[in-house]
């Protein structure tokens, strides 16, 4: 059975110039039947109502209805489930207008109902109505981050005793991987205090400050998500330490970031917040050649 | 005995092996369940609600990780498990999505649900999901497309899959047999097991006129491995299949007769909106059970 129906339902130019349906073939298809059924959800192309039976106390338009308006309103709900606090922000007549906006733009594609939201942050950052709103993305990209983090895979979360099985002179050469769960964001304003007024339950919304750049780390701690604020030169080694470089290299970014006397000092107690707190899933030992051979490089790259 | 191998999928031919199963093969009979909700999962771990089984929605568990599949797994350890799908589209001219069959496969593997079931329906087309049980036109085209599908996953999953009747709005008018023919012959060609919803059977029967004794009748009464409870909401001129209140009286009704022409068969409550607690849910599964020692006295002794 083909996706494609094997003969196209037509549509011709009626007396008045208005585009009128051609009468259906008498024996359609199952795919031109599918074809048809699906487009006049989506579309409002109702051509299908040719095909329907009536019942015995309604019409086919009235029972058709059932799905059609049963469509929209289902993902509809998705959204809002996936989104909760971004609904709460919106109130129902925005984030109903959102979501239909959304709906139209996006149909589902995915098999499964829990991707179907994903683009939503991408959406509002794009779309001319809502991009000038830059906390609607922002806050949709947060939500967006803890679903995934919730549900991310299940790699075990290194610990500190995991290292204690390295000498402390290899230290400088061990690389990490971050926890599937861990996203860093890099947001517009100061959504976070935003966020959190909504999640509480709060009346009004904290004032907004759009000129901030806002760096959180989303992760899952203990089964559950967690976020918190990142600075500038932790987040900086996240990134790094995210790139696959060793934590002697981290420790010498830091180093130049900042003020340089307690740099290993700084960097190893960011280390031993993420160790804590299951923000990283693996660590590996680099051979001391391969480190060596980078550090040439990185000179003679210094050197052009 | 083995069926014709002649199941598609994207242009691909698979050479069928699974055996078509027997009625020695039937999954076991679990008893009263309920369709498993996040909103219980404390009680139902905390405590030891008198529920036999749980069928879980398959795709909710189709992720990578995290707290729903941890819980699944203490859920499993405890009760028996059945996977309901509500996206395999098995009626769709679209080719089957093989990421969501590896997926499916996988929770599979993982979870040892006694059986694996989804919905006689299609979901979309052309690479669009509409996350809805659309129905089907009722024509020899469609039985054979159909067939072929289910053999096509049974041979996937290395298993039976079990079919469940869809509440349905609309009738095609090109239609060439009733919904019951339909589901016999699917059943009798492909092996496949079916799930019997109650309330989606009152409801199709309401809204098409036609007599909801006339397709349990038809069914096949050692195929049917599953009941399916619910409640919808009535607006006089048709009924549309919610899945959010108790069950009616009249769908009770068409139960005790479900209970009296196919005997023993595992049942469950499904509420998809509006949940109460599990108390309430559990209370209402009571007189599932009533009703079903009522037909079946010899339910009683077990």
């Amino acid at each position: 059975m083909s996706d494609q129906p094997t003969r196209k339902v037509k549509t011709r130019t009626g007396a008045g110039g208005k585009v009128k349906a051609e009468a259906l073939p008498a024996r359609l298809t199952l795919a031109e039947t599918q074809s048809l059924f699906q487009q006049a959800i989506l579309t409002g192309d109702e051509r299908v109502l040719e095909m329907l039976l009536d019942n015995s106390m309604t019409t086919k338009d009235t029972l058709f209805s059932v799905y059609k308006n049963g469509y929209s309103g289902r993902l509809a709900e998705i959204l809002a489930n996936d989104y909760e606090v971004l609904h709460t922000y919106l109130g129902d007549d925005l984030f109903h207008e959102v979501a239909h906006a959304y709906i139209a733009a996006h149909p589902s594609k995915s098999q499964n109902a829990r991707w179907f939201g994903a683009k939503l942050p991408e959406f509002l950052a794009t779309d001319a109505r809502y991009r000038e709103r830059v906390e609607f993305a922002d806050m949709a990209l947060l939500e967006k981050a803890l679903a995934d983090a919730f549900d991310a895979a299940d790699d075990a979360a290194l610990s500190i005793a995991d290292l204690g099985q390295y000498p402390a002179d290899a230290w400088g050469r061990l690389t990490f991987a971050p926890h599937p769960s861990a996203t860093m964001l890099m947001l517009r304003c100061d959504v976070l205090a935003l966020w959190t007024a909504m999640k509480d339950g709060s009346e009004e919304a904290p004032p907004l400050d759009e000129g901030t750049v806002q760096r959180l780390i989303v992760w899952r701690h203990a089964g559950v998500p967690m976020v918190r604020m990142m600075g500038d030169e932790e987040a900086m080694m996240w990134t790094e330490a995210g790139a696959g470089k060793p934590f002697e290299a981290l420790c010498e970014m830091v180093a130049t970031f900042n003020d340089p006397t307690d740099a290993a000092v700084r960097a190893a107690g960011y280390l031993q917040g993420w160790l804590q707190t299951d923000m990283l899933a693996g660590a590996v030992l680099r051979p001391l050649k391969a480190v060596r051979q980078n550090k040439r490089r990185e000179m003679a790259l210094k050197q052009r | 005995m083995p069926v014709s191998a002649n199941a598609k999928s994207g242009g691909a031919v698979r050479k069928r092996s699974v055996e078509h199963p027997s009625p020695s093969d039937k999954p076991p009979y679990l008893g009263f369940g309920l369709g498993l909700r996040p909103q219980h999962y404390e009680d139902i771990l905390n405590g030891n609600p008198a529920v036999d089984w749980f069928e879980v929605i398959s795709e909710n568990y189709m992720i990578p990780g995290g707290q729903p599949l941890r819980i699944l797994d203490r859920i499993r350890e405890r009760y028996p498990i059945v996977m309901h799908g509500v996206s395999l589209s098995i009626a769709s001219t679209t080719p089957f999505d093989e990421t969501y069959l590896a997926g499916l496969k996988s929770l599979a593997d993982r979870t040892e649900p006694k059986f694996v079931s989804d919905h006689l329906c299609w979901t979309g087309v052309h690479g669009v999901n509409l996350h809805d049980l659309l129905p089907i036109p009722y024509t020899r085209e469609a039985l054979d497309h159909v067939v072929s599908r289910v053999q096509y996953v049974q041979d996937y999953l290395k298993r039976p899959i079990a079919l469940e009747n869809v509440s349905t709005y609309v009738q095609f008018g090109h239609s060439e047999m009733t919904e019951w023919d339909f589901i016999a012959e699917m059943t009798q060609r492909t092996g496949c097991w079916l799930i019997f919803d109650v309330n989606n059977v009152f409801v199709s029967a309401f809204n098409h006129d036609w007599d909801a004794l006339e397709f349990i009748n038809a069914t096949p009464a050692d195929r049917v491995v599953q009941f399916h409870l619910a409640g919808h909401e009535h607006n006089m001129t048709h009924i549309i299949d919610t899945h959010d209140a108790l069950v009616p009286p009249e769908v009770w009704e068409l139960y005790r007769a479900a209970v009296k022409r196919f005997g023993r068969v595992s049942t469950i409550i499904e509420r998809d909106d509006h949940i109460p607690p599990l108390a309430e849910l559990v209370s209402e599964l009571d007189e599932a059970r009533r009703i079903a020692v009522e037909m079946l006295p010899e339910l009683a002794v077990r």
